[in-house]
């Protein structure tokens, strides 16, 4: 619960504190971490952290995706099952063989890109708003997934396939253990960060976000913008799904919820609901915020599903409150 | 109201104005865009509250935290965009939120009844049972008026209410109110056209610049000296001079242009002139911009660009091919508010540069940027700041900075000086003027005559979707506003009047 | 500030209406299927009647769904909420008839709580009503899943009666569909609340400016369509005989409720529509089941096409859209 209280104010104190452009979440971020450390000393260690940060991985990495979307004043509902479907694609394709590993993974990318292109262009041309369109994209990909697998998923991924969620590189210097989910995570970071803030593209997505009627009579082509936004999205969503599948195993329900989870990070971290405003750093940050909250109610000893809950009310807080700094400025 | 003053972010929009009005008696406000009109209305309506005076009804003082107190006082305003349920019935317009019903049910057959009553007192026919948006606007007007005769409104205020009628339906409206007057109905009657004006008022106010210049009664004044009070002003020279050298080759061509709103568009924009575009609201000029940049295409006729032949059917053409253009509404249309200065500036110039290069390469460096930028003098903090914290006139500024940056043949600028101040606004004239020096090309809409008068090289005036006059540079204000309310013959001799 | 002039049409040609278009080619597609397939046993009044029957659960919903979008706003908490219901319908009532009327009451108060809760989000603090309610669905799923894993309780026998009893040909359910029918065709058509559901979904300024209370018409139409998700969740504890966190989930009936309502000729951004039309896109949708069923579609193809059939119904009515959407 420690979230709620400072997002809301968070509003209050960017405009109170203009010079101090520290993003709260980072705040918010430290004193979750301070708090887990309490219940697990050992959290703060190197084999700690980079434990969690593996295991926060493939959230922090549908964020990134998702923060795209967000930007662009969207939302991508489909992210979750695209992950599922990525996770059960995985074992149906390779039928757990490690030759097929790198084959399977180009398929897989390739079904990525079209399910995001499909729901840009439905959005841009159709006019659907997003939450709709993604919403059906969502049944397709589930019920895609279901199919190809025939309701119940059987079968295994490949060890090679598994290595990029699973794999931890021992006798590190400093760090002590290096997974590879690590340095995927910090690749794509990296990848969102240059796309978002150092290409022209980025601050294309920013602008649309802000006002597409602006965007459109400067000339600019904003279905491309959109389209490429949810296509990023999608294909973080198999990426993220590749590293899922490396620790949870082969299951239908695999990326389920996964995508609110993600527009709650990126909220978390900042960024504006109805686009225009957004930050890799304040992602990540969120993403990991998020993840950490969850760790610690494990460690209280909270049940699972109330983390359903939990998002539920942060979703609804960072809306209320983002509407009413709209709406003030 | 008496001594009513107002003001928008410290730019007062009504200064004092004091204004009366009686049961039975149709008083007509004119003025210009920006005279405090419609501020006065609003304020009469409950929806801005005064920052001085007071109202008074029937001589008690009062006040309207909310429009619906003043509706229920007897206040009734139509407005020029009418605000009724296009998916409902005439009936259900009427009565929107005073339904006749019985312990919650719609009494169906008596709002029928009722508002053909009403409709009846207005001399019109309509079937209560048509849905509202299927009607022609005329009649939707009249549901509008029907509306606020049944809150038994005692005050009716008219915002231009011919504006999208024809001659007929405007003559039907004319009697309609009339008939009011007979009722005892007190009408506030906002227009600039002087035929009707002179038709149906008693009385006449003129605003200008959010002050009362005058309260007349019709018989005691002419539509010339109407004219004359509402657009006379010490012209002081801040235009910047025009060049001697005659305009250059053609660099956009229409020919029998058209579209939903335009007909018969016959236009050509030569380099090194500035053509403005002047008329009334309702006239279409606005319109003529955004087809003429491909936002609401031309369906018919020919456009020729440059050595490009055709139409632009979307905005990206148009931007592709050389032109620029400035909306009249830069808050919805032209800023991105949460973004820098420079971003803004270099909105047009990323749009053409490879997707994935860095945002300050290509053409889009920020020396490039800031030299654009100083060159329309912007007055900033620092070119990093949030274009939402600018004021009016430097985020137009930043607007023609990113068109500039493109190096446009053309410019089409729609209201280019709209809610600026006038130090900004002599900085974009000059702005503009040095483009066309360059051999650029403006074509400027406004509503604003002198900026009309003293800034173009040639004045078009349209009316009804049509251009309707051609005028040299050098004549007066009346002349144009004459034409532009249909007074051409009376008011050609009088052109001798304010040379700029 | 407009200076395009609104075209003039004259009188309202007749039209059929779309509810009645929609409802011909269903009715249309079903027999031509049935023929098709050789399963002509369909077209009997067991047949019918078990058409009609697929038609209640989405229906029920979709009617307090209808009256949400009149009003300009939307509900995505529905799915959830049937969950609910009918899992805290099984469990209170833990198979005893005498417990039936308290379930019913505990059932109706928690949907009519959500929907106080879901208007007060949209029309007090101006929540996008999408945001909204997704977020409060998410809250009711947490804490759904949080206490139950499994079938709750059980239904007493005698409320299977309502799944499956019925007076002639036609059954309780169906009655209670009809009535819920009727009566919300009477709230829009003929009360002063339906007259103001239209106006601010219409036109929210407009209806305010006349002195219409939009936030009480806002959170009635909400507390209305949750009440529907209600008792579409004692329907299915009914019929299942038990309640279980799944069914609203599985039953998808969050995005067909929305896609029925649009299909029907109500606006998605409110002022124009009724419950007939959504009535029809319901029956359409049931002829589609059972076309699928008759035809021997894969269950999970029957899924992807129900996504895409949503998505599509919905682009039907807003690719004419003009302004830019995200």
């Amino acid at each position: 619960m420690s979230a709620l209280p400072l997002k809301a104010g968070s509003g209050a104190l960017r405009r109170k504190l203009p010079k101090l452009r520290l993003n709260p979440v980072f705040l918010v971020l430290a004193l979750l971490i301070l708090a887990i450390t309490w219940y697990n000393p050992s959290f703060i260690e190197p084999a700690g952290l980079m434990n969690f940060l593996r295991r926060a991985a493939p959230l922090v990495v549908l964020t990134c995706g998702q923060l795209f979307v967000l930007v662009t004043g969207g939302f991508d509902l489909s992210a979750g099952s695209l992950v599922t479907l990525t996770v059960i694609g995985g074992s149906l394709i390779t039928l757990g063989d490690p030759a097929m590993t790198w084959p399977a993974i180009a398929i897989l990318f390739a079904i990525g890109l079209v399910a995001g292109a499909v729901n840009g262009l439905v959005v841009h041309r159709l006019k659907v708003p997003s939450i709709i369109t993604t919403l059906g994209m969502l049944l397709l990909l589930k019920g895609t997934a279901l199919m190809w697998s025939g309701g119940s998923p059987r079968g295994y991924l490949p060890e090679n396939f598994r290595a990029f969620g699973r794999l931890v590189w021992r006798d590190i210097p400093v760090l002590g253990i290096l997974p590879v989910a690590v340095l995927v995570l910090v690749a794509v970071v990296a990848i969102a960060a240059w796309l978002l803030h150092r290409t022209q593209f980025g601050k294309l997505a920013l602008a649309i976000g802000d006002n597409a009627r602006a965007g459109e009579l400067a000339g600019i082509g904003v279905g491309r913008v959109r389209v490429a936004a949810f296509v990023l999205s999608a294909l973080s969503a198999v990426t993220a799904g590749i590293l899922i599948g490396g620790f949870a195993g082969v299951s239908v329900d695999a990326g389920d919820g996964m995508e609110l989870q993600a527009i709650a990070a990126g909220v978390i971290g900042g960024v504006q609901l109805l686009g225009g405003r957004g930050t890799v750093a304040g992602a990540v940050a969120g993403a990991l915020a998020l993840y950490a909250l969850f760790t610690l109610l494990n460690f209280i000893g909270l049940p699972q599903p109330v983390r359903e809950s939990m998002q539920g009310v942060i979703l609804i807080a960072a809306a209320a409150s983002a509407w009413r700094q709209r709406r003030e400025g | 109201m008496q001594g009513i003053s107002k003001a928008f972010h410290g730019i007062a929009a009504l200064d004092g104005v004091s204004f009366d009005c009686r049961a039975g008696e149709v008083h007509a406000i004119c003025g210009e865009n920006g005279a405090g009109k419609s501020t006065l209305m609003k304020t009469l309506g409950g929806i801005y509250r005064p920052d001085a005076g007071v109202i008074l009804l029937d001589g008690n003082e009062t006040s309207f935290s909310h429009p619906v107190l003043a509706r229920r006082a007897g206040i009734s305003i139509i407005h020029q965009e009418l605000s009724l349920l296009p998916h409902r019935s005439v009936a259900e317009n009427i009565f929107l939120g005073e339904e006749r019903a019985r312990f919650g049910f719609l009494d169906r057959r008596a709002m029928w009844a009722d508002a053909a009553k009403i409709l009846a007192r207005l001399g019109s026919r309509l079937d209560p049972g048509l849905e509202a948006g299927q009607l022609p606007i005329s009649d939707q007007q009249i549901v509008e008026i029907a509306k606020a005769l049944a809150v038994d409104a005692r005050i009716l205020v008219l915002d231009e209410p011919t504006a999208a009628l024809d001659e007929a339906e405007a003559t039907r409206l004319l009697d309609l109110v009339r008939r009011l007057r007979q009722a005892g109905v007190a009408l506030i009657y906002i227009s600039h056209r002087m035929k009707e004006v002179f038709d149906i008022a008693d009385r006449i106010t003129v605003l200008k610049d959010g002050a009362k210049v005058a309260t007349c009664d019709r018989a005691a004044v002419t539509p010339a000296q109407v004219v004359r009070m509402m657009v006379g002003r010490e012209l002081s020279d801040f235009f910047p001079p025009r060049p001697g050298a005659p305009p250059g080759e053609a660099v956009l061509t229409l020919e029998g242009a058209g579209n939903a709103v335009v007909s018969d568009i016959d236009l050509v924009l030569r380099r090194g002139e500035i053509v403005g575009v002047a008329g009334l609201e309702g006239s279409g000029k606005s319109a003529l911009a955004r087809a003429i940049f491909g936002d609401e295409p031309f369906t018919r006729g020919r456009l020729r660009f440059a050595s490009r032949d055709g139409a632009f059917t979307a905005p990206r053409q148009a931007v592709d091919a050389g032109l620029g253009y400035l909306s009249d509404d830069r808050k919805r249309e032209g800023l991105v508010l949460n973004q820098s200065l420079r971003d803004n500036a270099a909105l047009v110039l990323r749009g053409f540069e490879p997707a994935l290069a860095p945002p300050g390469s290509g053409a889009c460096t920020p020396e490039r940027i800031d030299a654009q930028l100083r060159g329309v003098d912007m007055r900033a903090q620092s070119f990093e700041q949030l274009t939402v914290e600018l004021s009016g006139g430097n985020q137009q500024k930043a607007i023609i900075a990113r068109w500039l940056c493109r190096d446009p043949r053309v410019l089409v600028a729609v209201e280019p000086t709209r809610g600026i101040d006038v130090a900004a606004k002599t900085a974009i004239y000059r702005i503009l003027r040095d483009f066309t020096e360059r051999g650029g090309a403006v074509l400027m809409v406004s509503s604003e005559l002198p900026e009309i008068v003293g800034l173009s090289d040639r004045i078009l005036v349209m009316a009804a979707g049509r251009i309707v006059a051609e005028l040299p540079a050098g004549v007066g204000e009346e002349e144009v506003v004459a034409h532009a309310v249909g007074h051409a013959a009376a008011e050609r001799a009088a052109s001798a009047g304010t040379a700029p | 500030m407009s200076d395009i002039a609104l075209s003039p049409v004259g009188r309202k040609a007749f039209r059929l209406p779309a509810a009645a278009i929609i409802a011909l080619i269903s009715a249309a597609t079903f027999v031509g299927v049935a023929l098709a397939t050789g399963e002509a046993a369909q077209l009997s009044a067991t047949g019918i009647g078990g058409l009609l029957q697929r038609m209640v659960a989405l229906g029920i919903v979709a009617i307090g769904q209808t009256l949400v979008i009149v009003a300009g706003s939307i509900d995505l908490s529905v799915a959830h909420l049937i969950s609910v219901s009918a899992v805290l319908a099984s469990y209170v009532m833990q198979g005893s008839p005498e417990r039936i009327l308290p379930a019913v009451a505990a059932v109706l108060a928690v949907a009519a709580l959500v929907g106080l809760v879901n208007g007060f989000l949209v029309a007090r603090l101006a929540v996008n009503p999408l945001i909204a309610t997704l977020g409060t669905g998410l809250i009711l799923k947490g804490l759904l899943s949080a206490t139950f894993d499994n079938f709750a309780g059980s239904v007493a026998p005698q409320f299977q009666l309502f799944a499956y009893g019925a007076i002639g040909p036609v059954s309780f359910s169906l009655m209670t569909l009809l009535i819920l029918w009727g009566g919300a065709a009477l709230i829009l058509r003929r009360t002063v609340f339906g007259a103001h559901l239209y106006a601010v979904g219409g036109n929210a300024m407009g209806a305010r400016l006349a002195g219409i209370r939009t936030e009480r018409v806002i959170i009635g139409a909400h507390v209305l369509a949750s009440i529907s998700a209600g008792v579409t969740g004692l329907y299915l504890a009914s019929r299942l005989g038990s309640g279980a966190p799944w069914v609203g989930r599985d039953g998808l009936y969050d995005l067909e409720s929305i896609a029925v309502v649009v299909i029907g000729g109500t606006l998605l951004s409110g002022g124009k529509g009724g419950v007939a039309g959504t009535l029809a896109g319901v029956f359409l949708f049931a002829v589609l089941d059972a076309a699928f069923n008759m035809i021997g579609i894969d269950p999970f193809l029957k899924q992807i096409l129900r996504g895409t059939i949503v998505v599509a119904s919905v682009a039907a009515y807003t690719f004419r859209t003009k302004a830019f959407v995200a």
